[in-house]
């Protein structure tokens, strides 16, 4: 790699060193011009941020923004696959909270979903992450025992293993019976099952947990070492420089988390063979959305769930991206 | 550093050069050069069956050096997702191969070729008439059987016996299967089969055995909600006496023989197709048998002979003479007879069935054996499913969790059911 | 480099410590428990693999590797497994070009619309993909791309990947406002600040997105399921799942033993890459 210029390290340590730093508003939007940059500059930014951007342009608008526009328009017409789609305008917005109670269920199964899995797993990954951090021995060895589990995704056969854990007899039916509480299995009762497909995802912490590790090797060494001199606790140090230094990694772990867990599919489509059982108890947004496309061959009305669930997770980002301006640190931001 | 002004002008060339080609050309054609044609054939199976059907392919294209057969197989639930999506996308390729619960979706839609255009390279008169028919929608030809298969009891002989059951025949009643199911409990201690009642197939047959049918005519429903509610207490009577899975289990049905509660050793019988029966032969050995499906009371039987699958030429294909010559091939010839053999289901040709037949071992002489057994004795095979049966065999599937849960009685389920069944089945 | 420092005076027992190891420790075995199942489970005869709820097989049946090893049908492990590394490699690649160009931008350039095309790029991961799988395949069909590696490698080098993208920025607006303005005062117009000391800097998110790349191409079944169409594209995701047909036998067992073969090549590339994560800082010549 590239070494970077030398007034380019003076200026880190310049930084590192300010650390009562209050976080500053930042927000993903542009901010009005600076001052003290001349026009000629401005502009070759802009050009040069095209370039950059060129790549991304391009797939963005053929390989996405084509394909979402498709689908919005289907999502107004009646689309078998094999016919035509015919217009039908807001019939299938109207059906969707009119006359579907299953997808009714599928929406609460769905928020349950994201309401247990997305905290338990974030706080997972955190605290492994930051345990990882500090510890010197076999630090290579934890990291990768405890990434072991993500690099399987959601495949068949875990899900055949999930479902012999979780099942009556399975090992954690017999624990629980070992401490006298016999329930026969997890992955078979309608009030369980939804927990027993959360652990999965939980359990493949590996993701956000190797973006925090990653985060906190962003943090200057030299911030612990100024606070440890003036005497802060490993508390101390983790409250007033871990967290403020990763907040935009944790932001980032949260809202796409939030985003994934709101689209949750793989794990319930695996673990239920596809139906979301028992007793639609699994059956979540994304999978009653497939189950109507594929199965039952309503794409039009498929794509109007698709579009609502965006909505949907539009407005709770959006709700994330608000709140992120009173706890998130940007160090490009300037101090305010 | 160049210009970046250039930079950005190159990039925007280059999107509306894509552009441009996106929108410009058409569906591009088959035909690959020196004259040779290639033919895409695309089916669902497992290890067994490919190794078969490339060696059928491979025979083929020894008789025919003009034409290159590229096959892709996957699984069945594979299958549906990648085929719709090859519909949708207007890429179906030449040759494809039908489970009957999708004829009337893809036949109805101008997706397969009406097989009346290839008559002369598609002989079918030593196939029967009425197995024909299942391969047509709206009097049209557009697919035909590759085999034949019906439903069944797989049963594990031993238990059978040491139960003290004789090995039940055709004609043996509902009730009789009830009895036997009895016997067994008392007998083992536990539960004898799955619960049936969270599959439409079996319905179907229940609903046969008293003279009545899923479908109408007229592609609509063609039972009242209390023939199915029926259905549901009869299967809740037993499940409730334990003789049949209890609801925890009966959910975890994901489809394949192995993964069900005989093949998983917790139970000792199962209703299944024919064929597929032979999954559970790693765990039983020469103890599984065959029986005939239970009757209705009066001894009216439920179960037909089904097309195991059926083979269909695309609409679209650039290549209908040579696709027409690969199912006459396969369908027809005794090289691709003695290849195949009863991978696809009974061959639906009588001449290559009476080939084949002699010639099997094993469990599939026990599938010859019932066949031979019930035919002349079955009724004529329902008309292929409406289109709007495969979601609602899903939706089946869901509600019976809602009875076996009880979550709700029979009745309010089987009217939620018929109501959703109205919604689907709209012409 | 040690994380506190006044951890490391203590001399004699220090039992923070040994309590950290006997909990991770603990937490492992919990963690590793289905994995191990998994194992073990590939070498159970054919009537335990799905029947037995012990975890030990009662013998050691190595035949399901060796119906594994034979791959599927006219396509051998071998082919399976560099069909496979070729597309999640190509994938890598994009993904690594592409995301960073595109987070360069983002998080550090102004232009006009950033904020709105930055928005849109976060709403392109909220689509269900389900939604735009037929729309898409209609866009590579039109190409001429179906049963190629391209719809698996093209959109990559694309950025479509929102997430990836999403993940670089928030690492490049980590970094000081005050490095640009140093780099610019060493010459540096955008492309050197960015290749000289943006890149380098963002190491750790690099590997990061290289390693979830690798991994998640390498398991994704329903994009290879949809545009590779002969046996002979097939990658080892797709040849796993040909072992379990619901419509007639399936074979367990073997996929089970296929599972670990498939497992294999995203331990390696985890174990490889995971250590350049950690020397990220160390190498970038921030300390010194």
């Amino acid at each position: 790699m590239a070494n970077a210029p030398a007034s380019t390290a003076r200026a880190t340590a310049t930084t590192g060193a300010g650390e009562a730093r209050k976080a500053a508003a930042g927000d993903a939007a542009a901010r009005p011009g600076e001052p003290r940059r001349d026009r000629r500059s401005k502009r070759e930014r802009q050009g040069a941020a095209w370039v950059f951007l060129s790549p991304w342009v391009l797939g963005a608008s053929v390989l996405t923004l084509l394909p979402m526009a498709v689908s919005l328009y289907l999502s107004f017409t009646d689309y078998n696959l094999f016919d035509p789609p015919s217009w039908i305008g807001l019939r299938n917005y109207v059906q969707m909270f009119t006359e579907d109670p299953r997808l009714l269920r599928s929406v609460g199964n769905t928020l349950l979903y994201v309401l247990f899995a997305v905290p338990l797993q974030l706080a997972l990954a955190l605290t492994v992450a930051v345990a990882l951090k500090s510890m010197r021995r076999g630090r290579n060895f934890y990291r990768s025992a405890f990434y072991a589990p993500s690099l399987l995704g959601a495949s068949m056969s875990i899900a055949l293993v999930w479902r012999a854990i979780f099942n009556d007899g399975g090992t954690v039916d017999n624990l629980l019976a070992g401490v006298g509480l016999d329930m026969g299995g997890w992955v078979n009762k309608p009030g369980w099952a939804l927990l027993s497909v959360a652990l999965l995802t939980v359990w493949q912490f590996g993701a956000p947990m190797v973006i925090f590790l990653a985060g906190l090797q962003q943090i200057p060494q030299d911030l612990y070492e100024a606070a440890a001199v003036d005497g802060a606790g490993r508390w101390r140090q983790f409250a007033s420089i871990t967290l403020p230094m990763l907040s935009p990694v944790l932001f980032f772990n949260l809202v796409l988390q939030t985003i994934q867990a709101f689209q949750v599919f793989t794990p319930a489509y695996a673990v239920s063979g596809g139906r979301g059982g028992p007793a639609d108890s699994t059956l979540f947004y994304t999978l009653y959305l497939y189950d109507r496309g594929f199965t039952a061959s309503h794409m039009g009305y498929a794509s109007a769930m698709a579009w609502v669930l965006l909505v949907a997770i539009g407005i709770v980002t959006a709700v994330l991206f608000r709140t992120s301006r009173s706890w998130v640190f940007y160090a490009n931001e300037e101090v305010r | 550093m160049p210009a970046p002004r250039t930079k950005a002008s190159c990039a925007a060339a280059v999107v509306l050069a894509l552009s441009a080609t996106l929108t410009g050309c058409g569906g591009g054609a088959s035909a690959s050069g020196e004259g040779k044609v290639t033919l895409r054939f695309t089916w669902w199976g497992n290890a067994d069956r490919a190794a078969r059907t490339n060696k059928a392919v491979e025979a083929f294209e020894r008789a025919h050096p003009g034409i290159d057969v590229q096959t892709s197989y996957s699984t069945y639930e594979s299958y549906k997702q990648k085929l719709a999506t090859q519909a949708a996308g207007g890429d179906v390729p030449d040759l494809i191969q039908l489970d009957y619960r999708q004829i009337s979706q893809y036949a109805g839609s101008d997706v397969m070729l009406d097989l009346e255009k290839q008559r002369k390279r598609l002989p079918t008169g030593k196939m029967d008439p009425a197995l024909l028919k299942t391969g047509q929608v709206g009097g049209v030809q557009y697919a035909l059987p590759m085999g034949v298969g019906t439903q069944a009891l797989a049963y594990d002989k031993v238990a059978w016996r040491e139960a003290g059951l004789k090995t039940p025949r055709a004609g043996w009643t509902w009730d009789d299967w009830a009895k036997s199911l009895r016997q067994l409990k008392r007998e083992r201690g536990s539960y004898a089969m799955t619960d049936p009642g969270s599959m439409e197939d079996w319905f179907e047959i229940w609903l046969r055995g008293r003279g009545k049918q899923l479908y109408g005519k007229d592609g609509q429903t063609a039972f009242a909600a209390k023939d199915l509610a029926g259905f549901w207490a009869f299967t809740s009577k037993l499940r409730k006496e334990g003789l049949v899975s209890p609801a925890s289990d009966t959910t975890q049905m994901a489809g394949s023989v192995e993964d069900s509660p005989m093949g998983r050793e917790k139970a000792v019988a199962e209703f299944n197709w024919d064929a597929p029966s032979a999954g559970y032969e790693a765990m039983y050995k020469d103890r599984l048998a065959l029986a005939p499906m239970p009757s209705g009371e009066d001894g009216t039987p439920g179960q037909y002979f089904k097309p195991s699958m059926l083979l269909g030429i695309a609409a679209g294909s650039s290549h209908p003479k040579q696709a027409a010559e690969f199912i006459d091939f396969l369908l027809n010839s005794d090289e691709a007879a003695d290849i195949l053999g009863v991978d696809r289901g009974t061959p639906v040709n009588s001449r290559q069935r009476q080939r084949v037949l002699p010639k099997v071992t094993g469990f599939q002489k026990q599938v010859a054996g019932l066949q031979t057994s019930l035919r002349g004795k079955l009724e004529d095979p329902p008309a292929a499913p409406p289109r709007g049966d495969n979601g609602l065999q899903s939706t089946f599937q869901r509600d019976y969790d809602h009875v076996s849960f009880d979550k709700a009685t029979p009745l309010q389920v089987a009217e939620d059911f018929l109501t959703e069944a109205r919604t689907e089945l709209r012409p | 480099m040690s994380a506190t420092t006044a951890a490391g005076r203590r001399r004699p027992v220090n039992w923070p410590r040994v309590a950290l190891h006997a909990g991770a420790l603990a937490v492992l075995v919990v963690l590793l428990y289905p994995l191990a199942w998994l194992v073990a489970t590939s070498f159970k005869p054919a009537d335990e693999v799905l029947a037995s709820l012990a975890l030990l097989p009662s013998r050691l049946a190595t035949e399901n590797y060796g119906t594994a090893a034979e791959g599927i049908e006219g396509v051998t492990l071998l082919q399976l497994f560099g069909n496979s590394l070729t597309i999640s490699l190509g994938a890598v690649l994009g993904n690594v070009l592409s995301c960073s160009l595109a987070a360069y931008a983002f998080a550090r350039l102004r232009f006009t619309m950033r904020g709105p095309l930055f928005a849109f790029m976060i709403a392109t991961i909220m689509l269900p993909h389900h939604a735009v799988l037929i729309p898409q395949y209609i866009v590579f069909n039109q190409l001429g791309m179906v049963n190629t590696f391209w719809p698996m490698v093209l959109p990559k080098f694309l950025a479509t990947d929102a997430f990836f993208v999403f993940l670089i920025v928030q690492f490049m607006r980590g970094l000081p406002r005050e490095l640009d303005e140093a780099a610019k005062i060493d010459g540096c117009g955008p492309f050197g600040t960015f290749v000289r000391v943006v890149l380098p800097l963002t190491r750790p998110a690099l590997i990061t997105t290289a390693i979830f790349t690798f991994i998640w191409t390498w398991n994704d079944f329903f994009t290879q399921l949809i545009y590779l169409f002969e046996p002979d594209k097939y990658t080892l995701t797709l040849a796993l799942r040909t072992f379990v047909d619901t419509s007639s036998q399936s074979a367990y067992g073997p996929m089970f033993a296929m599972s670990v073969f498939a497992l294999l090549p995203i331990v390696l590339f985890f174990l490889a890459f995971q250590r350049l994560l950690v020397e990220g800082m160390a190498n970038s010549g921030l300390k010194g």
